[in-house]
């Protein structure tokens, strides 16, 4: 285990519980095959773990035998300490939010109301219930206005965060999420992906996701159960471990020949040693700055335009610097610009997306950290501490 | 007098003297003469009695086939199994010809107008279980196993997620079976109902169609704002529907 999911558990999570498979298993039916065999395992309060597998391999059975929607032939499924056997199933799936991928908002309530459901069960009084949802709706960044709007009138994107917002609305123990992100566009799923785990590093849930995709997995799992057709798990881990050990060569086909290239994804461009780019002022004497360029240890061979907040504007060119001052436009855009915060593929694919070779890195208030070029990347790649060591990255979500 | 093949149990209600006025001074019968204006005018009062029968046997005959017909719905909606048979069962009352509808009724429950509203009901049946059932199975499997699994009860997503995004389907249902049934409710005078049947079923009118001619512009306006009465109903029921458009 690495050492960031040792300090995420040593924090208290007054609203999680953990979650423990012990030896649940699922028959449909007369059928020979079990659907989810003999399932054993925990998940820590507070975190997320990823189910994934081909599908057919019985990761949904799994997920949906914790809320009894399907109900389990052997075995046991404990919150906390109790079974979710000894509960009446509709009070035990209101304490645990539901997710699903076609979304299932209610068409005919508004979102207030949609986001109000498990409360209004909860028979909670309305101002409270009023409260929580504009509080919800704060949190997934939804304007309050939109309450009072139908699903219908809604993009898909925020369609699933008022999902996920309905989810939350009872601050469950648990939340259950199958493919939430399933149906989304690429863009808009990687974004609602980074959204979700800034959310979770708010409201730290127990969370158990169902996912074909093993990219999605690793990024958004602090530990990840694969599975096999017949409902059994190959390797149960965190995304490093099962990227750099795969358990078995199911596990190895399912993670991919291309194992370092997906560890990108657990790293954030911040936990990379950037290079510097000479910077440049608006009005600054070119001279000097070609000084700069002179310097023996120089990283980077363009000069970066930044304004008086050190906030890149754009590249200079030769021409740029044939001039007696700085230009305030500069000849080259910016080209792609990155947060510290970003995950690493993504910021590759923004390079190699932008076509470009250089990309400002800048921090959360949007100054200029450093450089990040493809070589930088593919060094690390090269490198052995590529496939050994742990990486800070791990830790999410990063808050 | 007998030259009409219908059994003309109403005639009796509208007698002689109704022949006499028509033909009388007011107005020449002409076989060109469709509409007498100079008759309606001094005749129109007879109308009210037969107008208000006719409104309640309607209201009464759907509210009942409503009922029953919901009712089957969802049961057949919780046992699958029990859908064939009923839609068949209610297909069969359907097909049976309105007229002798009424007359097989009348050795069972004699000329009234309990006979009139089972008939009538019964008519309603097939569209009001068919358009409720559809609508129920229109309903996104999505938004139902979303309401399972945050937790309500079967009955809370029948009567809180289902049969509210069934609403448009049922009330079109109900709808068709309004305006039929306000046809149909004519033929409630061979059973002694009164309605507006007794202005158009007489053999008189088979030479003078003047009151057939505002028997039928009186059910047509019936039908209208009973139409219009649901549409109102489904158009405030539904406010998510309007939504989508804007």
């Amino acid at each position: 285990m690495s050492e960031a999911q040792a300090t995420s558990e040593s924090q208290p999570q007054p609203g999680a519980s953990s979650v423990s498979y012990e030896g649940a298993s699922k028959r449909y039916g007369n059928s020979d095959a079990l659907a989810v065999d003999q399932l054993t395992l925990e998940v820590p309060a507070g975190e997320i773990c990823v189910l994934v597998g081909p599908s057919g391999c019985g990761k949904t059975t799994a997920m949906r035998m914790v809320n009894r929607t399907v109900e389990m032939t052997e075995g046991d499924i404990r919150i906390g300490d109790e079974s979710v056997r000894d509960k009446d199933p509709a009070r035990l799936r209101r304490e645990i939010g539901y997710v699903i991928q076609q979304i299932g908002l209610f068409p005919h309530r508004t979102i207030a109301e949609n986001i109000g459901a498990v409360p209004q069960l909860l028979g909670w009084k309305k101002e409270r219930t009023r409260a929580r949802t504009a509080e919800l709706l704060e949190l997934i960044g939804l304007d309050p206005e939109l309450g009072e709007r139908y699903p219908a009138q809604l993009s898909g994107g925020q369609q699933q965060r008022v999902g996920v917002a309905r989810a939350l609305a009872a601050d469950p123990l648990v939340m259950l999420m199958d493919e939430p992100f399933g149906a989304i566009d690429p863009i808009s799923r990687e974004r609602l992906q980074n959204e979700f785990l800034r959310l979770q590093a708010q409201v730290r849930k127990t969370v158990l996701f169902v996912t074909h995709d093993i990219d999605e997995a690793i990024k958004m799992g602090d530990r990840i159960a694969i599975m096999k057709e017949g409902g059994k798990v190959e390797q149960y881990a965190t995304p490093a471990e099962v990227l750099m050990a795969p358990a078995t060569e199911f596990v190895e086909d399912f993670v991919g020949a291309d194992r370092a290239l997906k560890r990108l994804a657990l790293m954030r461009v911040a936990d990379i040693d950037l290079w510097e780019a000479p910077l440049a002022y608006v009005g600054q004497a070119t001279a000097e700055v070609r000084a700069k360029l002179a310097e023996p240890d120089v990283e980077v061979p363009y000069p970066l335009l930044v304004d008086g907040e050190r906030r890149p504007l754009g590249w200079l060119s030769e021409r740029d610097l044939r001039a007696e001052t700085v230009p305030a436009r500069p000849d080259s855009p910016l080209g792609p610009l990155l947060d510290r915060a970003d995950v690493m593929r993504d910021a590759l694919a923004d390079l190699l997306q932008g076509e470009a070779q250089y990309a400002a890195v800048v921090d959360h208030e949007g100054r200029i950290d450093g450089v990040l070029s493809v070589e930088i990347i593919s060094e690390f790649l090269k490198s052995p501490e590529a496939k050994t060591e742990e990486h800070s990255a791990v830790e999410r979500p990063h808050g | 007098m007998a030259s009409l093949a219908l059994p003309l149990a109403a005639v009796g209600e509208v007698g002689e003297g109704f022949i006499q006025e028509r033909t009388g001074q007011v107005c020449q019968q002409k076989p060109s003469h469709l509409f007498c204006w100079d008759w309606a005018r001094e005749n129109i009062d007879r109308y009210g009695t037969p107008t208000l029968q006719q409104l309640e046997l309607v209201a009464i005959s759907v509210v009942l086939g409503f009922i029953v017909a919901f009712g089957l719905a969802l049961l057949a909606h919780r046992r699958r199994w029990l859908r064939p048979p009923l839609l068949a069962g209610t297909g069969v009352l359907y097909a049976i010809p309105s007229i002798s509808f009424f007359l097989l009724l009348l050795p069972i429950t004699g000329r009234s107008r309990e006979t009139a509203i089972i008939a009538l009901s019964a008519y309603t049946l097939q569209i009001i279980f068919r358009n409720v059932t559809v609508g129920l199975d229109n309903v996104p499997a999505s938004a139902k196993d979303s309401a399972r699994g945050m937790g309500m009860t079967e009955r809370q997503v029948l009567w809180r997620v289902e049969i509210p995004l069934a609403t448009p389907e049922i009330v079109g249902g109900l709808r068709i079976a309004t305006v039929s049934t306000i046809a149909i409710a004519t033929l409630a005078v061979f059973v002694h109902a009164g309605g507006l049947g007794t202005q158009i079923y007489g053999e008189a009118n088979l030479h003078f169609p003047t009151s057939i001619l505002i028997s039928i512009v009186i059910v047509m306006v019936m039908a209208f704002f009973f139409d219009a009465i649901l549409l109102t109903i489904q158009y405030f029921a539904t406010p998510w529907r309007r939504a989508r458009a804007s």
